[in-house]
C-alpha cells in the first residue's frame, strides 16, 4: 500500500485552532489506567445543554402555565354548566332578538356542547399519548420523548412531542393500496371514530355535568361503543392485505365477546344504583360507612372488586390494548387491520383507541369510583369540584390502563377466548347471583 | 375446587406481582446516556480509533508486519547522508481495512506504546479518502486526511473528531 505523502508546500501549515476544547480527564497519566467509572459522563458544550437548568425551570414554568390553563378551562366551564340553564335562555333570548326559532337556537346549544365533547376527546389524544410515551418509557427505564418542544432546548420531557406528531401525520402522503376498497377504505376510520364521538354524550365529566343526561346512558354507550368493532372490520377487509384482515376478524371476534363481560359485570352496580342513568348511579355512591369509608360501588365487600377487575379487564379488551391486543399484534399481524393506512386516517384510528380509553376510564370512575364524590369526608377533600375529582379518578384509571399495558405480555387468541368465555362470563353471572343476595339481605331497597 | 381457586389466586398473585415490579421500575432512574450531551467512557480496554505518536516510534515496521488487514504503511526518516535513522518520515493507517484488533499495539516495542487503541468511538468518515490517516514527523496535527483530488491535507469533514488524546508518556 502505498500512502500519499505531503509535498513541501503543505508540509507546514499553521497549526489549526481547535473548534472546541476536549476535557483530557480519561486517562490517568502515571498507570494509564481510567479514572472514571464507565458511566461517568464526557460532557462536550456542541451546543446549549438541554439539562440546563433554567431551560428546566423554563419547562417546568411552562408545565404549570398549560396546567393552570387547563384548571382556569375546566373551572369555567365547570360553572358556565352549573348555569347551563341561564347560558341556554341567554342564547335564546339572544336569538330571539335576531328572530331565531327556538329550534335552531336548540340546534346551536347542541352544537356547542357536541364542540366541548369533541375537544375534551381532542385534547385527550395529547395529553395521553405523551404520558403513555412517557410512562413506558420510564417503565422500560429509559426516558422517552426529550427533545420535542424547542431548538434552543427550551423543552420540558418532550412536551410538545404529540403535536409535533400530529402536525407530521397531517402532513404525511396519504396512500391507499393498489388492492384496496378505495371508498370502504376512506370510510373505515370514519365509522370507528363516529361511534366514539357518540358514545361520549351521556359521559359525565362530574355532578350535572355532562352534555345529554339520558336516562339509558349506560346502555347507550355500550351499544354506541360496539358500533366501532364495524369500522375495523371494513378496515381490515378493504385494506387487500390478508394481515389486516386477519386483524379485523380477531378485532370483531374479540370485541363482541368481551362485551358480554363488559356489560353483565356492571349489573350489579345498577342493581345497586337502580338506573341506568349516570348521574344517578354516581350519585347512588354518596355518604361514608363509618364516617371514613366512601360508599363507593369498589369498596363494596367481594362483589365491588369483581366487578371492577371484570369491568377493567373487559375494558382493556375492549381498547385492544396489550394484553388482548392480538388484533394489532406486531409480531403476528404487523399492525393488523391498520396495518394499510398512513398520515391522518392512521392517527383517526389511534385518536379512536385514545378515546376508548378516556371512555373506559369516566365509566370507570362513574361506576365504581364514586364519580365526582371526594374520597373524604373533610374539608381540603370537600372544597375540590367534582369535575377535578372526576378528572382525577379518570386519569387515575387511565393510568392502570397504560401500567397494565407496559406490564402484561400478549394472550394468544384462543386463550383470549378461554378467558372471556370460560372465566370472566361465569364470574360475572356468579357476581349478579351474590349482589341479588346483598340486595335481599344487606340492602334492602 | 381447591385447585380451581388456588389457580385463580396464584394467577392473580403474579400478575400483581409483575405490576408492581414495572410500577417500582418506573420510579427508578433511567440508564438513557443522552448521547450528543453526555458521553460514556469506554472500558479501559476499548479498542478505539488507532493513534500514533510520531516522537516515541522508532519505525521498526513491527506493527506494519503485525497488521493482519495490512492498513498500516510507514517509511524511514534519512539524516543528511542518507542513512536510515530510527523515526518515521510518515506513517499511515486505513481505517478503511483496519479491524480493530489491537495486534499493532501488541506488537510495538515502544514504552510508552507508539501506535495504540484510544477511547474514541465517534469513528465516522464522509468520503473514502478519509479513512487514510496520515501522520508526519513535525506535523503539527494529528490525523489529517489526503484528499486525492485536491492533492491537500485536510481536517476530517463529518467527523466529530479524532481528538487529540495526549500520548501515555509524562
Amino acid at each position: 500500500m502505498t500512502a500519499p505523502t505531503p509535498d513541501e508546500k503543505v508540509a507546514a501549515p499553521k497549526p489549526p485552532t481547535p473548534k472546541f476544547v476536549m476535557p483530557v480527564p480519561v486517562l490517568n497519566r502515571s498507570n494509564g489506567r481510567l479514572i472514571e467509572d464507565r458511566f461517568s459522563t464526557w460532557p462536550q458544550r456542541i451546543f446549549d445543554s438541554k439539562w440546563s437548568l433554567p431551560s428546566y425551570r423554563f419547562g417546568a414554568a411552562m408545565l404549570v402555565a398549560i396546567a393552570a390553563a387547563l384548571y382556569a378551562t375546566g373551572w369555567l366551564v365547570g360553572e358556565l354548566s352549573t348555569r347551563g340553564e341561564q347560558a341556554y335562555s341567554l342564547i335564546f333570548h339572544y336569538g330571539a332578538s335576531y328572530g331565531l326559532s327556538p329550534l335552531s337556537v336548540g340546534v346551536i346549544w347542541i352544537a356547542l356542547k357536541v364542540i366541548a365533547v369533541l375537544l375534551v376527546i381532542l385534547v385527550n389524544g395529547l395529553w395521553s399519548i405523551w404520558w403513555e410515551r412517557k410512562i413506558s418509557a420510564h417503565i422500560q427505564s429509559r426516558v422517552g420523548p426529550t427533545f420535542a418542544g424547542s431548538p434552543k432546548g427550551r423543552n420540558f420531557h418532550g412536551w410538545a412531542q404529540t403535536p409535533i406528531d400530529g402536525l407530521k401525520l397531517l402532513l404525511k402522503e396519504d396512500i391507499t393500496p393498489a388492492a384496496a376498497d378505495r371508498w370502504v377504505h376512506a370510510l373505515a376510520p370514519a365509522i370507528v371514530i363516529a361511534p366514539c364521538i357518540i358514545a361520549f354524550a351521556p359521559v359525565s365529566f362530574g355532578s350535572q355535568l355532562a352534555a345529554a343526561n339520558l336516562d339509558i346512558g349506560t346502555l347507550y354507550i355500550f351499544a354506541f361503543a360496539g358500533i366501532s368493532v364495524i369500522g375495523v372490520v371494513m378496515a381490515g377487509w378493504a385494506s387487500g392485505n390478508k394481515y389486516s384482515l386477519l386483524g379485523g376478524l380477531r378485532a370483531a371476534a374479540q370485541i363482541v365477546s368481551y362485551e358480554l363481560p363488559r356489560g353483565f359485570s356492571i349489573v350489579p352496580v345498577l342493581m345497586f344504583a337502580g338506573s341506568l342513568n349516570l348521574s344517578v348511579i354516581a350519585d347512588a355512591q354518596t355518604g361514608f360507612w363509618w364516617g371514613v369509608v366512601p360508599k363507593w360501588f369498589v369498596f363494596y365487600p367481594v362483589v365491588g372488586q369483581i366487578a371492577f377487575a371484570i369491568f377493567l379487564i373487559a375494558s382493556v379488551a375492549e381498547t385492544n390494548r396489550t394484553p388482548f391486543d392480538i388484533p394489532e399484534a406486531e409480531s403476528e399481524l404487523v399492525s393488523g387491520f391498520h396495518t394499510e393506512y398512513s398520515g391522518m386516517k392512521w392517527s383517526i384510528f389511534f385518536l379512536t383507541e385514545y378515546a376508548y380509553v378516556l371512555l373506559g376510564s369516566f365509566l370507570l370512575a362513574t361506576f365504581f369510583l364514586g364519580g365526582g364524590g371526594a374520597p373524604l369526608p373533610y374539608a381540603p377533600f370537600l372544597l375540590v369540584p367534582s369535575w377535578l375529582w372526576m378528572l382525577a379518578k379518570a386519569l387515575l384509571m387511565m393510568f392502570v390502563f397504560l401500567w397494565i399495558r407496559w406490564t402484561l405480555p400478549r394472550l394468544r387468541a384462543d386463550q383470549l377466548m378461554d378467558f372471556t368465555w370460560k372465566f370472566l362470563l361465569p364470574w360475572c353471572f356468579a357476581n349478579i347471583a351474590l349482589a341479588g343476595l346483598y340486595l335481599a339481605f344487606w340492602l334492602k331497597p | 375446587m381447591i385447585g380451581y381457586f388456588s389457580t385463580i389466586a396464584r394467577n392473580s398473585k403474579a400478575v400483581l406481582q409483575g405490576h408492581w415490579i414495572t410500577l417500582k421500575y418506573m420510579f427508578k432512574p433511567s440508564v438513557t446516556i443522552h448521547y450528543p450531551d453526555e458521553k460514556l467512557v469506554p472500558f479501559e480496554r476499548y479498542r478505539g480509533a488507532l493513534l500514533f505518536d510520531a516522537a516515541t516510534c522508532i519505525s521498526c515496521n513491527l506493527c506494519v508486519k503485525a497488521c493482519p488487514s495490512n492498513c498500516i504503511a510507514l517509511e524511514n526518516a534519512k539524516n543528511e547522508t542518507g542513512k536510515k535513522i530510527a523515526k518515521v518520515e510518515w506513517y499511515s493507517i486505513d481505517f478503511g481495512k483496519c479491524n480493530f484488533c489491537r495486534l499493532c499495539e501488541e506488537a510495538c516495542p515502544t514504552k510508552p506504546k507508539s501506535v495504540w487503541h484510544s477511547l474514541d468511538y465517534e469513528v465516522i468518515f464522509v468520503k473514502r479518502d478519509e479513512m487514510v490517516r496520515c501522520w508526519k514527523k513535525d506535523f503539527p496535527f494529528v490525523g489529517k486526511y489526503f484528499d486525492r483530488l485536491a492533492q491537500t491535507f485536510n481536517d476530517p469533514q463529518g467527523q466529530v473528531n479524532i481528538h487529540e488524546v495526549q500520548p501515555r508518556r509524562n
